[in-house]
C-alpha cells in the first residue's frame, strides 16, 4: 500500500453566519485506504462531505487532492478530477432505469456528452453491466429506480459513483436504513471496491462495528472539531475520546 | 428638472408601484406559501376591475365606495373556489403541471370575462369626493393618485402586520418551513392555505378596483398585468414582500422616467432590467439563495 | 475498463451472460426495424394524404406540419430536459420574420431566408439562454415569459425595421410552394428530416444525459456533467427548430406578425405537448394534430374556443397527466415487458 496522501484538508472552516459547522479541520487521507469519518449528529460530516465535493464552499483553509486545489471548485469539476460521491439521501434517476443510469454515468466519463450522433450510448451496455454487477444489480437493470427497495438504491448509487471511474470515494451512511444483512452487503461490497479496485474510500458512519470492522484510519469530529484521528485501532483504544464520543451519543 | 415635474414624476411613480405592488404582493405571498406561481392571478385584477365597473353602473355615484368593499371580496371567494377545486389536487404535483394548470385556468377566466362583459372597453368614474388636484410645490397632484399610494400604503402595512406580528402570520410561515410539525399541533393546515390563496386573489382584486377609473378595462389586462407582476417577482425575489415592494418601485421609476426621457423604448427598459438582475442575481433580490 | 466490450452475444457464454436481456439481440434489431418502419410508413401515409384531401384541408395541414415542429422542438426543452419555456414563440417568431424582412428589405430569396431562419433563431436563442438558464426552474420559466414579451413589444414598436403590428405581407413565396400541394410536400419533406434529427438528438449519448438532468440536476452534476453549459445546448437546439417551424408558418401564411412571439403564443406548443404526451418523441405531433383539427371543428360550433382549451388542458393536468401517446404506450410497454419478461429497451 503507497504512503502517498491523496486528500489533504488544512484548517477547513465552514461557516453560516456565526455558526462553524466544521471548525479548523485537519484531514488527511492515505491512497488506497478505507478511512471512516464518525460523530454524532451534528458533528460536521455531513458538512465536510459537502466541502469535499463542492457542493459547499470552504469558508477559509485549503483542500487538496492528488496535488490540486480544489477547494471552491464545482460539483461537476470535482467529479472530474476524480472524486465520487455515494450520496445519504438517495439521490438517483427516478424514471430511467438502472442500466440507462449507469450508461449516463459512463457517458460523462468518456467525455461524450455533447455527442449528438453517435450510437456510442448503446455500446456501453457491457462497460455498465460490469458496475452493476459488481454490486449485485444484474437482475435489476431494466427497472426503473425509483421502484428499487432502499437497499438496492443505495447500491445503484455505489454503481454512479463508481462508473466516473474516481480515485476517491465518498460514502455518507452507507449503511443508514438498512437491515443487517443489506449492511453485511454494503460493507462486503466495500471491502471488496478497496481491495479489487484499489480505490481510496471516505465513509461516515454511526455503527461502530462497521467502522472498526472495515477501517483502516479512523477521524473522530465532534461540534464541526477534529478531536482524534489515526490508525483504527489506536482510534478504538482511546478510552477518552470514545467516551466523549459515546457520551454525547446517549 | 423643475420641481413641479420633480413632483409629478414622483407621484406618477409611486402611483404606478402602488398597483403593482398590490398585485406582486399577492403573488408572491402565495408563492411563499404554496409554494406555487399561480399564472391567473391578473385574473383576480381583471375581474376585480371588470366587476367594480358593473357594481358602478348598477348602483351609480355610491358605486365606487360598494365596490371598494365588495369586489376584492367577491374575488376572494373566486380564489377559494380555485384553490379548493383545483389547485389542491395538484400541490404534491411538479412544477410545471401547476403552471399548466393555472395556465389553463387564464384562459378559462378570460373566455369568462368576454361572455359577461364582451370586448368593449369599459370604465369607472371616480367618485366626485377623489376628483380633484391637490397643489404641491407647484405640481398639480391628482387626488385619486394619493388616494391609490394610500391604499398601498395601508396593504403594505397591513402585510406586515399579519405576516410578522400576529399569530396567524405565524401559522403562515410555519406551513412552508415544517407543514407536519404545524398539522401535529392542530392547526388546519388546508385551511390556512386557501386562506392564503384567498387573500392573495382578495389583493388582486382591490388593486383592479382601485386602477379602474384610470385606466381602460379591457381584455388583456389580465396577461399585462401578470408579466409585469411576474418581472417584479423576478427582480424582487418570490417569496418576499419586501422584495414585491422594492421590484415595484424600480418598475414604477423605469417606466415612469423611461415614458417621459425615450417614449419609444420604455416598455423594453422593464426587460432590459429584469436581465440585468437575472445575470448578476438569478434569485432576485430578496430571494432566497443557491448555493 | 476497457470501453469495448459488444452488447451482441459472443461465443463467450460469460459475455452472453453480461447481456441483460433473454431477448438479447434479437429485441434490438427488430426494434431498429420497427423504428426504420415507423417513420416510412408515417411518411407514405401523409404522402397519400396530401393527394387525397382537398385545397381547403391541405392548408390546414401545412399549418399543422409547421406546428408539428414546433412542438416536437419545444418539446425537447419540455419532456426531454425538464425545463418549461413560455419563450419558445420568440424563435418561432423570428424565424418567420427572417423571411418576411428578408424579402422586404434585401430583396432576399425565398430559399436562402428559409434555410437562414433557423440559423438566426439559434444564435438569437444563445444569449437569451445564457441568461435565462442562470435561474432556477420557476424564475427559469418567468424570464421565458419575459423575453417573449420584450420580443412582442420590439416587433410591434419598431415600426420601420418590422412594420408594427401590420406584420409583413408580401409574395416573398415563390409561385411554387403557393400550389397547395406542392407547397404541403415540400413542407412534409422538411418535417420529416426534422424529425429524423431531432429523434436522434433525443436517442444519442447527448440525449441520454438530457433526461439525466432532468431526472436529477444535482447528480448529473456529481457525475461530471457541466449542467448549464448542456442545457444551453439543448436551447439553442430548441431554437433552431422552431425558427425553422416559423419559416414552414410562412409557406402556409405568407406573412409574420408580432403575436407569433407572444407569450400566449408559447403556450400553443406547450399544449401540444401535454396533450399528445410529453413523454414521448411523437406526442407533440400528435397533440398538434388533435389540436388544429380540433380547434377547426370546435370553432365551427362553439364560439368559446378559449374556454373549451382551457377546460381541456386543465382536465388533462389534472387527470391525464401522460397525454394520449404517453398513457397508450405505457400501457403497450408494461405489457410488452410482462410478456418477455425482461425484454431490453435501448434508449
Amino acid at each position: 500500500m503507497s504512503e502517498k496522501a491523496l486528500l489533504v484538508a488544512t484548517g477547513l472552516v465552514r461557516a453560516f453566519g456565526g455558526f462553524r459547522a466544521v471548525d479548523e479541520v485537519d484531514l488527511t487521507v492515505t491512497e488506497g485506504t478505507i478511512h471512516s469519518v464518525i460523530g454524532p449528529n451534528g458533528a460536521g460530516k455531513t458538512t465536510l462531505f459537502r466541502l469535499l465535493t463542492g457542493i459547499l464552499r470552504p469558508t477559509s483553509g485549503t483542500l487538496e487532492f492528488d496535488g490540486a486545489q480544489i477547494g471552491g471548485k464545482p460539483p461537476d469539476m470535482v467529479a472530474r478530477l476524480g472524486l465520487a460521491q455515494a450520496f445519504q439521501t438517495t439521490n438517483i434517476f427516478p424514471r430511467m432505469s438502472v442500466l440507462e443510469s449507469v450508461r449516463a454515468a459512463l457517458v460523462s466519463r468518456h467525455h461524450r456528452t455533447r455527442d449528438m450522433f453517435s450510437w456510442f450510448h448503446t455500446r456501453l451496455t457491457g462497460e455498465a453491466m460490469d458496475m452493476i454487477d459488481r454490486v449485485g444489480l444484474t437482475e435489476f437493470a431494466d427497472e426503473e429506480s425509483q421502484t428499487l427497495s432502499h437497499g438496492d438504491q443505495r447500491a445503484l448509487e455505489v454503481a454512479l459513483a463508481l462508473a466516473v471511474q474516481p480515485r476517491l470515494l465518498l460514502l455518507d451512511e452507507p449503511t443508514a436504513g438498512m437491515s443487517p444483512f443489506e449492511s453485511q452487503r454494503m460493507v462486503s461490497l466495500v471491502r471488496a471496491l478497496s481491495r479489487d479496485m484499489g480505490l481510496t474510500v471516505i465513509l461516515s458512519e454511526h455503527d461502530m462495528d462497521t467502522v472498526f470492522g472495515i477501517s483502516d484510519e479512523v477521524t473522530v469530529m465532534h461540534q464541526g472539531k477534529v478531536i482524534a484521528d489515526g490508525p483504527a485501532a489506536e482510534v478504538r483504544a482511546n478510552d477518552e475520546v470514545m467516551s466523549i464520543y459515546l457520551g454525547s451519543e446517549a | 428638472m423643475s420641481e413641479s415635474s420633480i413632483i409629478t414624476n414622483l407621484i406618477g411613480i409611486l402611483t404606478t408601484a402602488s398597483t403593482l405592488f398590490m398585485v406582486a404582493a399577492g403573488l408572491t405571498l402565495v408563492f411563499g406559501a404554496l409554494r406555487l406561481i399561480n399564472i391567473a392571478h391578473g385574473s383576480f385584477y381583471m375581474y376585480g376591475a371588470y366587476l367594480a365597473t358593473t357594481l358602478a353602473a348598477r348602483l351609480g355615484g355610491a358605486g365606487f365606495w360598494v365596490s371598494l368593499v365588495i369586489c376584492p371580496l367577491v374575488v376572494a371567494a373566486m380564489g377559494v373556489l380555485v384553490e379548493v377545486l383545483v389547485l389542491r389536487r395538484l400541490y404534491r404535483r411538479e412544477h410545471l403541471t401547476q403552471l399548466l394548470a393555472t395556465f389553463a385556468l387564464l384562459l378559462i377566466f378570460a373566455d369568462i370575462a368576454l361572455r359577461l362583459w364582451g370586448k368593449s372597453v369599459r370604465s369607472i368614474k371616480a367618485p366626485s369626493a377623489l376628483n380633484g388636484h391637490f397643489q404641491f410645490g407647484g405640481a398639480a397632484v391628482p387626488v385619486y393618485d394619493l388616494f391609490v399610494i394610500g391604499v398601498a400604503a395601508l396593504v403594505a402595512i397591513g402585510l406586515w402586520a399579519l405576516m410578522s406580528r400576529s399569530k396567524l402570520g405565524w401559522r403562515v410561515r410555519a406551513v412552508v418551513d415544517d407543514p407536519e410539525v404545524l398539522a401535529a399541533s392542530g392547526t388546519n393546515v388546508p385551511l390556512i392555505l386557501t386562506g392564503v390563496f384567498a387573500l392573495g386573489a382578495m389583493l388582486a382584486g382591490l388593486s383592479g378596483v382601485v386602477i379602474a377609473p384610470e385606466q381602460a378595462v379591457q381584455p388583456g389586462m389580465d396577461a399585462e398585468i401578470i408579466v409585469a407582476a411576474f418581472i417584479v417577482a423576478v427582480i424582487g425575489g418570490l417569496g418576499s414582500i419586501v422584495g414585491a415592494a422594492i421590484g415595484s418601485l424600480i418598475i414604477g421609476v423605469v417606466e415612469t422616467l423611461g415614458a417621459v426621457w425615450t417614449p419609444s423604448w420604455a416598455s423594453t427598459f422593464i426587460y432590459a432590467l429584469m436581465i440585468l438582475v437575472l445575470a448578476i442575481r438569478p434569485w432576485g433580490l430578496f430571494g432566497e439563495t443557491e448555493r | 475498463m476497457s470501453s469495448g466490450k459488444s452488447p451482441v452475444p459472443t461465443a463467450s457464454s460469460q459475455e452472453e451472460a453480461r447481456v441483460p436481456t433473454g431477448a438479447g439481440a434479437a429485441a434490438r434489431s427488430s426494434s431498429l426495424a420497427r423504428s426504420v418502419a415507423t417513420p416510412v410508413a408515417l411518411t407514405v401515409l401523409m404522402v397519400a394524404l396530401g393527394f387525397a384531401v382537398g385545397g381547403n384541408t391541405l392548408t390546414t395541414l401545412e399549418e399543422v406540419l409547421a406546428l408539428v415542429v414546433f412542438a416536437t422542438a419545444t418539446n425537447l426543452l419540455l419532456g426531454q430536459a425538464g425545463l418549461v419555456s413560455f419563450g419558445q414563440a420568440v424563435f418561432y417568431g423570428i424565424g418567420a420574420y427572417t423571411v418576411g424582412l428578408g424579402w422586404l428589405h434585401w430583396h432576399l430569396s425565398f430559399w436562402l431566408t428559409f434555410f437562414l431562419a433557423p440559423v438566426v433563431s439559434a444564435l438569437v436563442a444563445i444569449p437569451v439562454g445564457l441568461v435565462a438558464l442562470r435561474a432556477r426552474r420557476l424564475y427559469f420559466a418567468l424570464s421565458t415569459l419575459a423575453f417573449s414579451e420584450l420580443a412582442y413589444q420590439l416587433a410591434e414598436s419598431r415600426y420601420d425595421f418590422t412594420q408594427g403590428a401590420n406584420g409583413v405581407f408580401g409574395p416573398f413565396v415563390p409561385s411554387v410552394l403557393t400550389d397547395p400541394i406542392k407547397g404541403y410536400l415540400f413542407l412534409l419533406a422538411v418535417t420529416v428530416v426534422s424529425l429524423l434529427l431531432m429523434w436522434k438528438v433525443t436517442r444519442s449519448p447527448f440525449g441520454l444525459v438530457t433526461r439525466a438532468i432532468r431526472e436529477n440536476r444535482g447528480r448529473a452534476q456529481a457525475l461530471g456533467v457541466n449542467v448549464y453549459r448542456h442545457q444551453l445546448i439543448v436551447f439553442v437546439v430548441s431554437g433552431f427548430f422552431c425558427g425553422l417551424a416559423g419559416a414552414m408558418f410562412v409557406v402556409y401564411s405568407q406573412s409574420a406578425y408580432p403575436e407569433l412571439l407572444d407569450w400566449t403564443s408559447s403556450g400553443t406548443p406547450i399544449f401540444m405537448a401535454v396533450i399528445g404526451g410529453m413523454g414521448t418523441f411523437l406526442g407533440p405531433a400528435l397533440g398538434a394534430f388533435i389540436y388544429q383539427f380540433g380547434h377547426d371543428e370546435l370553432v365551427r360550433y362553439v364560439s368559446d374556443w378559449q374556454l373549451v382549451l382551457g377546460g381541456v388542458l386543465l382536465l388533462i393536468v389534472m387527470f391525464w397527466p401522460d397525454g394520449v401517446l404517453g398513457s397508450l404506450t405505457k400501457v403497450k410497454w408494461s405489457q410488452w415487458r410482462n410478456s418477455l419478461n425482461k425484454g431490453g429497451s435501448d434508449e
